[in-house]
């Protein structure tokens, strides 16, 4: 259908329209008309992704004076492509309708291990080991080598991408990851290297958040994309720990003994080039007294990671005297190591700021606090001397250099936090240093500041005023938008009892009390047996996981639900929780039907839906809090209570609550789909916990099921399940419009969208 | 037991207030007579042994020896003897008879399956009176007992029709039980615990840990008997169970059988890496590792009470409750794999080791499934140049009996090769009889052939052996498979026998 926002025409590939959708584009173009940022709170399965695409193609088109580019960030691959699907149906439908000047080129953008298709490359078996494979293949050095040696081998695609020169291009287009691969080894052209030189001509970017927000990353991928850009993080209800991750960075002992090592390995290579071609260090020399810390003519495959520190910190001078030559940098970075291992032999907790940390490194080591700045840029200039390509060998000293560099640009909004062991397991010596980033606003400010629109969205951001002062900006728009339904497909409960009456919970005093672990076992050997196809449980952390389900198998409740479905469960291996996923589904498939145990918080929780008959029933076994005597947790509370005015508690039940949400929210993907939600903990009952819970939740949470046993909660299901079976209207009746045609909208257009009926 | 039978003189009561009928109780196997003394009398009785049980007076109590039988239908028949040694002996007679029915019984339950309806025996004898070829490849192989009577039907289903084809047995999904769950018992009074193994419970422990399959198939029982198998393999249970690594680790270093069963599955951790590729792409986690580089090494933050205490997990002796869970509900949802219903542990080991390696099996299979077609193929065309031309037709020359000889031989060799080819891989020391038998067969045709060949008059002698060559060909590599085959197994026990490699 095609339709009339205020001045702009949009296109939107589907005969019908949700009304939130249009509330949506509306909020959105206001957006972009006022070149600032916003926040918009839409459930999940409202179609919010083409909503979002459609709107800022059409604008697009609009304004083909000025026209932005979109750089849309999903949190996992599979949104990626999920993302650039649905924006290939909405492209053919705006060619179709207005001819070869709606064609658009579109990408998706990720690791060399998602794109490369060199066979021998991706043998390697981890990300880092495929780059270095890569490197091992493309760095130019190796390649001016092979031009005497021809027993060097390089990668094919590479070569013939080089050869192609100004020629490689993606003709317009919208490309997923696969349709990249298979272009690529159509035309013989390396994807990756394609894909990124791409980048500034494409006029939409999908690629994961990390591209942008990661100083690593983004300082090398997203350079150089123009301000009249939109933003767009979905699923951003996590953002603010994607951010300080970012900036956070530790020191183990084994990376101490990594670090050393590559030391040693780098003096040798030191003496080597000095025997053999001592002009390159010597050219080196030269250009870092000139002030250039990298060669100015680098090739894409030369670089690997970018400087840890945001873009606006980094100082533009010449690398300090004493770390010019090669031997004396090592000589400092033999310092730091000692220094470090020191301060890891401690027995108590240490907490400290980074200026004294910095201090007490010069009083005792040497080490200025310039210096330490310039540890990244001095590793990778000598490193690219070195000519060294197996960059995974030498990520222990890559790590300490990050974290040198970073302790010496920041003053404020970090801490030093040195810890003998983990409070939860003090009988395993395991001594980290930490440095851990307090605000989340540093890492997302540079793109704040840098594009004309951030649009920052997601299902569940409740409450909505916390993240524009977590983040500290000001949008133009911040709105929650509900859902409209034709019949209540969901069904949130709280449960606060057994069927004894005994009260369940999770928290720190009663989550090993043996009634509580019975409780809960029983409650979902009862839904088990009621509940067709899947049924998802989330626990509030791994340790509570295994214990509980440790419990249960024990005590035969295990057996009870084997009786009734399979049981799959998340572990912290990646493979082996895909498999264990991949199962359930076929499980549930073939009509087994299977139950999931997942954790909050979890790879699972942030990234899989558990839609249709995959979930039926998703039980939230307690309240997802943090661990709270964690000392970064802490001394990120005290920094966002001092600087920001969050109280603790807020935070602390702000983000368990939006935790629990995702999780919940994982069972409804769309409206024509059906599922329960269990919170089983009696706190969950407390109006301040349940308050913090998205709104289209909430409207869903009857007073009648606020304070169940569990043999209500039963009866409740099973009223629900039978109500879900009958047959229904979609378009909606009585008033209720849930599906706007175009010929609403004309109306509506008239009378102003007030009228619109929910 | 065939052949015996007890004569004792009784009185028999249909009820306990009848004063009874004397007479002679007579029982042999499958029959209880009882014949009284007055021919007039009606309360004859002949009865089936089977199904029948027993109740009796005691001796000693003040009642008379009274034995009463109660026939499955329902009927009670009392009889008085004349002593207790009298009732004692027929009591255990039929007791013994009640016995020794039990194994025909099974005989018999293993076979029903194979019982043919009336109206699909009409159907055969239908068909090979319709088909005179079909009639003397019957009689050929079936009468000489080289093929039985249902492997010469198994392969012509189709001949059969829909009705006839047995239903397709519906598979029997696995139970979603752990095989972990099993306890075992104790005495009470030592420190003895004994385990219950059922064949269910073997094939599950196979199936989810093909280490300890790969170990039953290495070491039995070349190395150690199954009962030594089993009690190693619940002595690493335990251990495991017992979460103390050092001793696991202590006892391994002792004990390489044992540390066998100890060690990561290796042969799993290479079926997850084949798995992990045909992954739904939705749900494909590790592709999202692959942007994510504020978790490289050491970066992102560590110990903020969001992530959880990892436990050390590297430790080579350690193998959590989840993961077997996962496992344990992938093979219940693969289901029974295999179809063999045999009680010898090791067929099962073999038949799933099999199964795994499936696609280089399906592979074996393909080679001489061409070799078959290729045979087929010569046939057929000469058929065809039969129907086609038949003037031109080389067999056409060949005088009839020589020419219905050669097409006979065909069609033989035919149906020995298709047996011959769908025995392989021998699981079952039955299939190795019959491919004892049919190589048997196969040569004693291969000699006719050549017989034929010197026969025929010399101008026709060099056409012949042309039409006889490929049917030659095709024994001939059955032969060579049949050799190497026997070769390989020979070589392969006794290699079991000396591990070493001494011959």
């Amino acid at each position: 259908m095609i339709f009339k926002i205020e001045d702009v025409t949009v296109y939107f590939p589907y005969d019908n329209i949700y009304p939130e959708q249009y509330e949506y584009m509306v909020e959105l173009k206001r957006t972009l008309d006022a070149k600032g940022h916003c926040l918009l709170e839409m459930p999940t399965g409202t179609g919010k992704t083409i909503a979002l695409l459609s709107l800022i193609t059409s604008y697009r088109l609009s304004r083909p004076d000025s026209p932005i580019k979109l750089v849309y960030c999903t949190r996992t691959v599979h949104e990626m492509e999920k993302t650039l699907a649905e924006l290939k149906v909405l492209h053919d439908y705006q060619v179709l309708h207005l001819g070869t000047q709606a064609k658009i080129l579109a990408i998706g953008l990720s690791s060399r291990k998602n794109l490369c298709v060199n066979t021998k490359v991706l043998a390697a078996e981890n990300r880092d080991s495929v780059d270095a494979a890569c490197r091992k293949r493309t760095a130019s050095w190796v390649r001016a080598l092979s031009t005497e040696n021809p027993n060097i081998e390089l990668c094919d695609y590479f070569e013939n991408y080089e050869k192609a020169a100004e020629n490689a291009l993606l003709p317009p287009g919208v490309y997923t990851l696969e349709d990249l691969r298979a272009f690529g080894k159509n035309r013989g052209w390396c994807p990756y290297f394609l894909a990124r030189h791409m980048v500034q001509f494409a006029n939409v970017i999908v690629y994961s958040y990390q591209y942008l927000l990661d100083p690593k990353v983004a300082g090398i991928i997203s350079k150089e994309l123009q301000k009249e850009s939109v933003v767009v993080f979905d699923e951003a209800h996590n953002i603010d720990n994607v951010c300080i991750e970012a900036l956070s960075v530790s020191v183990r002992r084994v990376t101490l003994e990594g670090a050393n090592r590559n030391l040693n390995k780098i003096r040798e290579e030191i003496d080597r080039s000095k025997a053999t071609d001592a002009g390159r260090l010597r050219a080196e020399y030269n250009r870092l007294v000139e002030g250039l810390a990298l060669r100015g003519d680098l090739s894409g495959g030369d670089q690997w990671l970018a400087n840890p520190a945001l873009p606006h910190d980094i100082l533009k001078e010449a690398v300090p005297g004493n770390i010019r030559r090669a031997e004396h940098f090592v000589h400092v970075l033999r310092r730091l190591l000692q220094y470090l291992g020191v301060r890891l032999d401690t027995e108590n907790v240490e907490k400290e700021s980074p200026v004294s940390f910095v201090s007490s490194l010069n009083s005792q080591a040497g080490i200025e606090q310039k210096t330490l700045k310039f540890c990244y840029d001095r590793l990778q200039s000598l490193m690219l001397t070195l000519e060294i390509t197996d960059t995974d060998e030498f990520l222990p000293i890559q790590t300490v250099c990050d974290f040198a560099t970073l302790v010496g640009t920041y003053a404020r909004g970090f801490s030093i936090i040195i810890e003998p062991y983990d409070e939860r397991m003090p009988h395993i010596p395991d001594p980290i240093l930490q440095l851990s980033c307090h605000d989340a606003s540093l890492a997302i400010k540079p793109v704040f500041d840098r594009f004309q629109s951030v649009v920052i969205t997601s299902g569940t951001l409740s409450p909505i005023d916390l993240y524009p002062r977590l983040l500290s900006f000001t949008p133009v728009v911040s709105r929650s938008f509900k859902m409209s339904m034709t019949r209540d497909c969901i069904c949130p409960m709280v449960l606060t009892r057994g069927s004894d009456q005994l009260p369940v919970s999770t928290k720190f005093d009663m989550r090993s009390d043996p009634g509580v672990v019975r409780n809960y076992g029983k409650l979902l050997v009862e839904m088990v047996s009621i509940v067709p196809d899947g049924v998802v449980c989330f626990f509030v952390s791994y340790s509570y996981m295994d214990g509980i389900i440790a419990t249960w198998n024990e005590t035969g409740i295990l057996k009870e639900i084997m009786q009734q479905k399979l049981v799959f469960i998340e572990t912290q291996d990646v493979v082996e929780t895909t498999l264990a996923l991949d199962n359930y589904r076929r499980a549930c498939d073939c009509g087994r039907g299977a139950v999931f145990f997942s954790v909050a918080r979890g790879k699972v929780a942030e990234g899989i839906d558990f839609d249709r008959h995959y979930g039926r029933l998703v039980v939230m076994y307690g309240v997802p809090f943090q661990y709270t005597l964690s000392k970064i947790l802490l001394a990120r509370l005290e920094y966002l209570r001092d600087t920001f005015q969050i109280k603790e508690g807020d935070f602390l039940t702000f983000d368990a609550l939006r935790q629990a949400a995702q999780c919940v929210g994982r069972v409804i993907r769309s409206k024509a789909d059906y599922g329960m939600m269990i919170f089983a903990d009696k706190r969950y009952s407390r109006h301040d916990k349940r308050s913090k819970l998205p709104g289209w939740i909430l409207s869903h949470l009857r007073d009648a099921h606020l304070n169940l046993s569990t043999d209500m909660a039963i009866h409740i299901a099973r009223e629900f399940l039978r109500k879900m079976a009958q047959p229904y209207d979609k378009t909606g009746t009585m008033g209720r419009k849930t599906l706007l045609t175009q010929e609403d909208l004309e109306k509506m257009a008239e009378t102003g969208v007030q009228d619109m009926a929910y | 037991m065939a052949g015996e039978q007890v004569e004792k003189r009784v009185k028999y009561k249909s009820s306990v207030k009848d004063p009874g009928t004397p007479g002679f109780l007579k029982i042999s196997e499958g029959m209880l007579l009882f014949v009284p003394n007055d021919p007039k009398s009606d309360s004859k009785l002949k009865v089936q042994t089977q199904n029948i049980t027993q109740k009796f007076t005691k001796e000693g109590s003040n009642k008379p020896p009274w034995l009463n039988l109660t026939i499955k239908q329902g009927r009670n028949h009392i009889f008085e003897f004349e002593n207790y040694p009298d009732m004692h002996a027929c009591r255990d007679f039929i007791t013994a008879l009640g016995k020794s029915d039990e194994e025909p019984k099974k005989a018999a339950v293993s076979t029903s399956t194979e019982q043919l309806s009336n109206k699909e025996l009409e159907l055969r004898f239908k068909l090979l009176r319709e088909n005179s070829e079909l009639q003397r490849l019957h009689k050929q192989f079936v009468e000489s007992k080289v093929l039985t009577e249902d492997e010469f039907w198994a392969t012509r289903k189709k001949l059969l029709g829909k009705d006839s084809i047995r239903k397709s047995k519906q598979q029997l999904g696995l139970k979603s039980m752990m095989v972990s769950g099993i306890k075992p018992s104790t005495d009470g009074r030592t420190n003895r615990v004994t385990f219950n193994l059922t064949p269910e419970i073997i094939f599950q422990i196979f199936a989810e840990k093909p280490a300890v399959r790969q170990a039953f198939i290495n070491y039995v029982p070349s190395k150690m008997t199954e009962k030594d198998f089993w009690t190693k393999y619940f002595r690493a249970e335990y251990l495991y169970s017992t979460k103390n690594t050092a001793v696991a680790a202590a006892e391994a270093a002792e004990d390489e059988e044992l540390a066998v069963f100890l060690k990561p599955d290796e042969i799993l951790a290479r079926e997850t890496r084949q798995k992990i590729r045909r992954v739904d792409p939705t749900l494909d986690m590790e592709a999202d590792e692959g942007d994510d580089y504020s978790h490289l090494m050491d970066h992102g933050i560590q110990r903020d009470g969001t992530m959880d205490v990892v436990e050390p997990q590297n430790d080579q002796f350690k193998r959590s409750l989840l993961q077997d869970l996962n496992r344990h509900a992938a093979v219940v949802l693969e289901g029974r794999s295999i179809d063999v219903d045999s009680e010898d542990t090791r067929v099962v080991a073999e038949a799933l080791t099999r199964v795994k390696q499936g696609l280089m099996f399906h592979l074996k299979i393909a080679d001489s499934i061409q070799v078959f077609s290729s045979l087929t193929r010569t046939i057929s065309t000469a058929k065809n140049i039969i129907g086609k031309n038949p003037r031109e037709s080389f067999l056409d020359r060949l005088p009839k009996s020589t020419k219905d000889e050669v097409l006979h031989h065909w069609t033989s060799i035919q149906e020995l090769l298709r047996h011959f080819w769908s025995s392989y891989p021998i699981t079952t020391p039955y299939l190795h009889t019959k491919v004892g038998k049919l190589k048997d067969a196969m040569s004693n045709t291969y000699s006719k052939l050549d017989a034929m060949k010197e026969s025929v008059q010399s101008d026709l002698r060099h056409q012949v052996s042309l039409l006889v060559r490929p049917m030659q060909q095709a024994l001939d590599a059955a032969f060579q498979h049949y050799e190497a085959d026997l070769q390989r197994r020979i070589a392969k026990s006794s290699g079991g026998e000396r591990p070493n490699g001494y011959v």
